[in-house]
């Protein structure tokens, strides 16, 4: 009795003694790949820094209005940290990834080639939501500037209008790349935009009838005011 | 293009290989005023230069309604004649170039120049004389007074002065000439179109210079002429002219559209010339001919009302834009300004002087998109404007003339302001 508990208790201790030694070097490789991760992260943090400052990235944004957006966002860093931190925690999480792989558990089987499967839509969906961003407050800009040397009052407004609509169009254009709730997002979107459209279409045709009716006079008959800037 | 267009001349005047003076006619649909213009400009060339050697070429860039054929027919045989239509891809209009076409009020106008100066160059021609062919008020002595001064007193580049009413033209009596001045140190009036003279060894300059393409080519022929004949040390002369009544003249429908154009290519100019100006102190008058023409003490319609609500506007929705262009200092003087009444409103000439100073800085630094920038400049200039209007609504022309000389000698004093943070920003 005492031998077969003896028995047990040893090939209970080698098993776990052999499976440690299996698990460990796995182990190893989990927190090797991590460390590696942190120190190349670093690194190409570092030089992706360098380079995006010789590039003068930082005043580009600036000038883009990136950096006012940013701040809006509670993001007050300049913009190649900014990027550089970014690319610290792709680099890092590709290898911890790997390492995680290295493990070899069941439940994170093909976790790598998952991953690495959904990466493209999330590079596209960045890129997607970077491109929205500017041209939002490009175009903001841009109608904004226009809407005050019209003296359209109201000008704020307008240019908040088109940066919302181009940041909600951008949103749905980055939900439906990241596939997430696609047939809800184009339905809400398409809801939300042709409401506006019809809203504002029924504004004009029954509050603007008249100002509609006179802007589109003056512009189709070219009537000219008194006072006009022709002194310019 | 060029190549195109010295092929049409060598195929209408063979016998044309070296000429005294070239007469360009840039055209584009002005029938209405094409047989006026051309009659005055014949009138004018048998009154001063019955002797010289000349040819008159017309550059039409596409007219549809017949331009072309009424200045041939008016010509005649009386002097040499060619006429330039576009046959190549190249002269069509840049559609990117919207602001340059409105501008100018006529399509392919640089490429016109271009061609003219081409011919002038191989035609070895001491002297070009452009005319527009919009301008109704041409008269004989244009002739004589842009090409003579050229031929005879060795002048590159003639400038016209138009008669004018108060306050006509107050962008560049409150920007443009004055800060070409405080540049350049040349006192040059920066009036545009109508009628230039240049003599051949500047059209050669302006074709070896990289103004036809790139950034450059943004901006209106007119708006560079001037400033790029200054920056150059070239012997200006300006001449006064009369009035000047064109057809499809840019209204100020697009007073931004405008001034982004005209202070677009000042700043763009700067940047290109800024080891040139930078050594400049001072500036010294131009030799003038022709007749001062009588100053009409009538001035435009002017709302100064809807010009200080502009400037109120652009204050309270453009302030985020203008935090980032002007100076601490400077928008702290521009803040009190939307408080005060219609009647007391005054935007100091110091002040105006640093806003423009500030806004050249933030263009050579890219801080925010170029035409953002220059747009965003139009209610400072309303607010500018308003305010010299009613400092002088009491005083005639002189008052006027007194209050832009004033501004031009504080564009000049100020000028270390900008030649110190223009590099050291």
């Amino acid at each position: 009795m005492s031998e077969m508990w003896q028995e047990a208790m040893l090939e209970a201790f080698r098993e776990m003694m052999r499976r440690t030694a299996l698990f460990f070097p796995k182990l190893m490789a989990l927190l090797t790949f991590l460390m590696l991760g942190a120190v190349i992260g670093w690194l190409v943090k570092l030089l992706l820094i360098r380079i995006v400052k010789a590039l003068r990235f930082d005043a580009l944004c600036e000038r883009m209005n990136l950096i006012p957006t940013l701040g809006k966002a509670s993001v007050r860093q300049p913009a190649s940290h900014l990027l550089g931190r970014v690319s610290f925690w792709v680099v890092f999480l590709f290898f911890a990834f790997m390492g995680v792989d290295a493990l070899d558990l069941p439940a994170t089987a093909n976790l790598l080639k998952a991953i690495l499967g959904f990466l493209p839509h999330v590079v596209a969906a960045v890129l997607v939501a970077l491109v929205g961003i500017l041209l939002g407050n490009f175009s903001s800009e841009a109608v904004l500037i226009a809407a005050v040397n019209a003296q359209i009052q109201g000008a704020s407004l307008i240019a908040n209008l088109v940066r919302w609509g181009v940041v909600i169009f951008t949103t749905a254009m980055v939900l439906t790349q990241l596939g997430i709730a696609k047939e809800i997002v184009v339905a809400a979107f398409s809801i939300i935009f042709g409401g506006i459209v019809l809203a504002m279409a029924i504004a004009l045709g029954l509050g603007g009838r008249t100002i509609a009716k006179e802007a589109l006079e003056r512009r189709l008959r070219r009537k000219k005011t008194d006072d006009e800037f022709t002194h310019i | 293009m060029s190549e195109t267009a010295w092929d049409q001349v060598r195929e209408q005047c063979p016998h044309v290989d070296k000429v005294d003076l070239l007469v360009g006619l840039p055209t584009f649909n002005q029938a209405t005023t094409a047989e006026t213009v051309t009659k005055s400009i014949l009138a004018g060339l048998k009154e001063s230069f019955p002797t010289l050697s000349l040819l008159v070429v017309n550059v039409d860039v596409g007219s549809q309604d017949g331009t072309s054929e009424i200045i041939k027919r008016t010509v005649g045989n009386l002097v040499p004649f060619a006429l330039v239509q576009p046959l190549t891809e190249d002269m069509r209009v840049n559609p990117f170039a919207v602001n340059r076409l409105s501008y100018s009020g006529m399509p392919g106008r640089e490429e016109a120049f271009h061609s003219l100066f081409a011919i002038t160059e191989r035609l070895e021609a001491k002297a070009c004389v452009v005319i527009d062919a919009s301008v109704r008020s041409v008269t004989s002595d244009w002739m004589t007074l842009l090409g003579q001064v050229v031929l005879e007193k060795g002048a590159d580049y003639v400038a016209p002065i138009f008669q004018r009413r108060r306050y006509e033209g107050s962008l560049t009596n409150s920007l443009i000439a004055p800060l070409t001045r405080a540049l350049y140190g040349k006192r040059v009036a920066c009036q545009t179109g109508g009628g230039y003279g240049f003599s051949g060894k500047l059209a050669s300059l302006y074709l070896q210079k990289d103004v036809w393409t790139g950034e450059s080519a943004r901006f209106g022929i007119d708006s560079w002429l001037t400033t790029v004949a200054a920056a150059e040390g070239c012997q200006i002369f300006q001449a006064f002219l009369g009035a000047k009544t064109q057809d499809g003249k840019a209204t100020g429908a697009d007073v931004a559209g405008v001034l982004a154009q005209a202070v677009g290519a000042t700043f763009h100019y700067m940047e290109r010339y800024e080891d040139v100006w930078e050594s400049v102190s001072g500036s010294t008058g131009v030799p003038e001919v022709g007749q001062r023409a009588q100053r009409e003490a009538e001035s435009q319609a002017i709302n100064v009302e809807r010009m200080v609500t502009g400037f109120r506007q652009g204050l309270r929705d453009l302030l985020p834009i203008w935090e980032i262009i002007l100076a601490p200092d400077t928008l702290a003087g521009i803040l009190p300004l939307g408080l005060s009444q219609e009647d007391d409103f005054c935007f100091p000439l110091p002040l105006w002087v640093q806003t423009v100073y500030d806004f050249a800085i933030a263009y050579h630094e890219r801080l925010i998109h170029r035409e953002h920038l220059l747009k965003s400049l139009t209610p400072l200039y309303l607010g500018r404007t308003a305010s010299l209007v009613l400092e002088t609504k009491d005083g005639g022309y002189d008052e006027v003339e007194r209050a832009i000389e004033q501004g031009c000698q504080i564009f000049e004093s100020m000028k270390p302001y900008l030649a110190e943070r223009w590099r050291f920003q």
